[in-house]
């Protein structure tokens, strides 16, 4: 299949103002500002193919929230292209966004005093969606989502997870064929997020493309077909998850809280990558080398622990992975 | 004695810290202060023409001429800058959201620091809003803005802010009780605009009207401070010395204290009692 | 191709209706949802609205006033001014208060990605009710008024009438100012303030201010078409230069416009 979207050297500068603190500097602000400039996303060229997924990763900050709202339309780049569907976001914006869907985690479209069934029929008159057309559409997804209950109470009694399976609703109830989502599993349970993935893995599975920006890995594997990592503006990674999962290698971070003080861990495939004090670890643990079963069987023969979590690699490990991996 | 003068100093010390951090905080919003520069002087204008066309050809109105009413307006801007007060509304917040209950875990009464907060933020108003607005005032409208007993006039602009700070504090403890406060805090506000006299010099009320105003917190939060500028007061026909007025406006800031002591004390039961 | 796209346009009228309809409907439900909030925010606009003609009251009942004009023309002019807010209110100003909002919490790029024209969606999603009462509270000071003043004939009406609509747009062209300005001083909780203080000059007869203040009022920025001309048609006080005062407020309305849009692309360039 064909790129949907294709982006080339996308860049985005702006310039921020310093601001002093202090009466003095206070004072002198209100005549001199200093300019600071910033380049949030640098040179970044990528492609999507129509029915992938593809999964924009990064620490906060990186530029993946700039790098989609530019896709998006919502925010104009400094330089570079983005072609969606034949459009350039840039231009004509009211035709281009009328094409594409996006779900902010953190921003709502719902309104907030009124059942979401409400709000989906603003979105049905702003679309101009034919009664048929929603009728059906609203039909699959509630039911795809089980949320036929809760779309006719009031928003602000719904729980983060119910709201924001009303968000995706209000988002793909004009059809759209690509899907923007940034961070949109942020807050939630797991159960929800669960669901929210299942959901777009069956719209997936229908024709819909997805580009999501996330800082949590777990929903990259899950999710994503294709990942795209960005650090400080720039793109460092751009290839399928197996791929990643082949550079990142299966490890897990396991953070410790012992009861004794303990000299050195004798586990094959395990490093110590951090001593908070002398009683709390931080743990990373190679599954190809070593399974988790077998990891904890060796562990308490030798030490005693009061507290044990095990945790997805942070986004900075990740980062390091790949820049050790382009060196070799 | 001893221990007394060292529990001041540290209080005057929490007052300094607060104020200083307020002062720092709101200095980045250095808009909202040039904006304010330009609030004031617009309404000032909009009153100057509306009386002097009001005055026509008459030298008093209601015991006033239209020399006072100008600087009764001027006045009357220059000193809602530095007793303006938000307190209500920080209270009101801290209480929806629960933060109040920082507050009540630090040692330290959230009223002292709610006024030490005030009074940063008042000092912020009165490099960036007084003093330039005082420039523009006497310079560019040519308003004698001299207060004829300078002292007196300083004494009383203290215990407007005081009770500025008093009345609204006690505003926004109606939190505690009501879940949504915005309204009763509307209400009050629009009242205090009409009757404290910054719309119009309360002696243009009718007099009945003007004699119940004494025992309202209103006329002492704006309109007495602003007289006692002029150097001339009189409301509901009794023309008052400067000293009489002042005192009676400090009896009246006692009184607004010992109630906020009060219903603080309510508000306390109320919030360790039920939680809210 | 072509005539897919002509087909769009035609359709986009209808589309633009309906959405108004939806944001009616949903502020409807909201109102009704918070009844009690609702008839106390519509008593509190109304009480504060009233204070000006409650002040002209004040000052002529003290024995002065405006010269050669009478309390009831004054009240007149102050009475369409409340009920040209009261418009405002309920259609166009809440578009001042969601632009401050959305831009200090970053949150344009919710309207940014719909398909509909950022300024209409966001003045129709803020159509409130809560309007009614300051509406209906200026026309009763109107009636008292108008039943004080000499009958105005049928022509007098209709230039009132077009004058008024006139004035609506004026207040417009304020509100998108403001909102404009507030891209720029983000959270700046003294901008309505000021306008506010701006909009007080069309409160009044326009011959109590200096000239230069007149030219302000009636050519830069026209609140004198608020109240003060609609008012002046009604009472037989018009004269023929007051139909090229019609010119201003169209052109302030385009620039407020002009600004706003100006300002919406500007912040896409930026970002928040």
């Amino acid at each position: 299949m064909g790129n949907i979207i294709t982006v080339e050297k996308l860049t985005k500068k702006y310039s921020t103002y310093k601001r002093g603190s202090g009466f003095k500097e206070s004072l002198k602000a209100l005549f001199i500002r200093k300019k600071v400039p910033v380049i949030a996303v640098n040179e970044v060229s990528f492609n999507v193919k129509e029915g992938d997924i593809i999964g924009i990763l990064g620490p906060n900050g990186a530029g993946k929230s700039t790098t989609i709202k530019m896709l998006t339309g919502t925010l104009y780049p400094t330089s570079g292209s983005i072609e969606v569907m034949g459009y350039n976001p840039t231009k004509n914006r009211k035709a281009y966004v009328h094409q594409i869907g996006a779900v902010f985690g953190q921003k709502s479209q719902l309104i907030w005093d009124i059942p979401p069934v409400d709000s989906f029929r603003m979105n049905k008159a702003i679309y101009g969606i034919s009664d048929k057309d929603y009728d059906e559409r609203l039909k699959q997804m509630t039911k795809l989502f089980m949320v036929e209950d809760f779309i006719t109470r009031p928003t602000r009694v719904l729980s983060l997870g119910e709201r924001m399976k009303c968000e995706f609703i209000m988002a793909m109830l004009h059809h759209p064929k690509v899907v923007f989502l940034d961070e949109p599993t942020i807050g939630l349970d797991v159960i929800a997020k669960h669901n929210i993935r299942d959901f777009i893995h069956e719209m997936n599975k229908l024709g819909t493309t997805f580009i999501l920006t996330t800082h949590d890995l777990e929903d990259v594997e899950q999710l994503a077909k294709n990942v795209i990592i960005i650090n400080k503006g720039a793109k460092v990674f751009d290839d399928s998850i197996q791929k990643l999962r082949k550079v990142l290698g299966a490890k897990k971070i396991v953070e410790l809280t012992l009861q004794e003080d303990l000299g050195t861990l004798d586990i094959p495939g395990t490093s110590i990558l951090e001593r908070e004090s002398a009683f709390n670890i931080t743990v990373s643990v190679d599954l190809d080398q070593i399974s988790i079963n077998e990891f904890m069987t060796k562990l308490s023969q030798q030490c005693s622990f009061s507290d044990i979590s095990i945790k997805e690699m942070p986004m900075e490990t990740i980062i390091t992975h790949i820049y050790q991996s382009r060196d070799k | 004695m001893k221990n007394n003068m060292g529990a001041i100093k540290k209080k005057l010390n929490i007052l300094w810290a607060v104020a200083v951090v307020t002062y720092k905080e709101w200095s980045a919003y250095r808009t909202h202060s040039m904006v304010s520069i330009l609030v004031g002087p617009i309404y000032f204008i909009v009153q100057y023409f509306i009386w002097t066309a009001a005055y026509g050809g008459k030298t008093q109105l209601n015991g006033m001429d239209l020399t006072q009413m100008i600087t009764y307006f001027g006045a009357s801007t220059l000193i809602g800058y530095l007793t303006m007060d938000f307190a209500d509304w920080n209270l009101q917040m801290l209480i929806r959201t629960g933060r109040f209950l920082t507050f009540a875990l630090r040692p330290i009464h959230h009223r002292f620091f709610a006024f030490s907060q005030k009074v940063g933020h008042r000092v912020l108003g009165l490099v960036f809003e007084f003093i330039p607005c005082y420039i523009i005032f006497t310079l560019l409208f040519k308003v004698s803005l001299v207060p004829t007993h300078i002292g007196w006039t300083i004494l009383s602009v203290m215990l407007a802010f005081l009770m500025n700070f008093y009345i609204h504090y006690i505003l926004g403890m109606t939190a505690f009780w009501f879940t949504q406060s915005t309204g009763i805090r509307r209400v009050f506000d629009l009242l205090s605009g009409v009757f404290s006299g910054v719309f119009i010099p309360l002696v243009f009320f009718p007099q009945a009207l003007q004699k119940i105003l004494f025992f309202l917190p209103f006329p002492y939060m704006s309109y007495v401070p602003v007289m006692v500028f002029t150097g001339d007061f009189a409301l509901a026909g009794i023309q008052m010395d400067i000293p009489v007025i002042v005192g009676i406006q400090g009896l009246a800031v006692c009184i607004t204290i010992l109630i906020s002591e009060v219903v603080y004390r309510a508000s306390m039961r109320r919030f360790n009692g039920v939680g809210a | 191709m072509k005539d897919k796209r002509l087909k769009y346009k035609g359709l986009r009228m209808r589309r633009y209706l309906n959405v108004y309809k939806e944001c009616i409907k949903v502020a409807f439900a909201s109102a009704s949802t918070y009844r009690l909030n609702f008839i106390l925010n519509c008593t509190i606009m109304l009480l504060g609205d009233i204070i000006f003609p409650l002040i002209t009251v004040l000052i002529y009942g003290s024995g002065a006033g405006f010269e050669g004009w009478s309390v009831y023309e004054v009240l007149l002019i102050q009475s369409i001014f409340t009920m040209s807010t009261a418009i405002a209110d309920m259609t166009f100003h809440g578009v001042m208060w969601v632009t401050m909002d959305m831009v200090r919490n970053g949150n344009m790029e919710m309207v940014l990605i719909l398909p509909i024209d950022t300024m209409f969606i966001l003045m129709a999603r803020t159509f409130s009710f809560e309007g009614i009462g300051l509406f209906i509270g200026g026309l009763t000071v109107f009636v008292v008024a108008i039943i004080n003043v000499s009958v105005p004939s049928i022509l007098m009406w209709i230039q009132f009438i077009a004058y008024f609509i006139i004035g609506v747009l004026v207040m417009m062209g304020i509100a998108l100012v403001m909102a404009a300005i507030s891209f720029k001083w983000v959270g700046n909780s003294r901008i309505p303030e000021i306008f506010s203080n701006i909009r007080n000059f069309g409160k009044y007869p326009q011959s109590i201010f200096p000239k230069a203040i007149v030219v302000i009022t009636s050519i830069i920025i026209p609140v004198a078409m608020i109240a003060f001309y609609p008012a002046a048609a009604l009472l037989g006080r018009g004269n023929s230069s007051m139909f090229i005062m019609i010119i201003p407020c169209f052109l302030f309305l385009l620039f407020g416009i002009y600004l706003y849009r100006h300002m919406v692309r500007l912040y896409q360039g930026v970002g928040g």
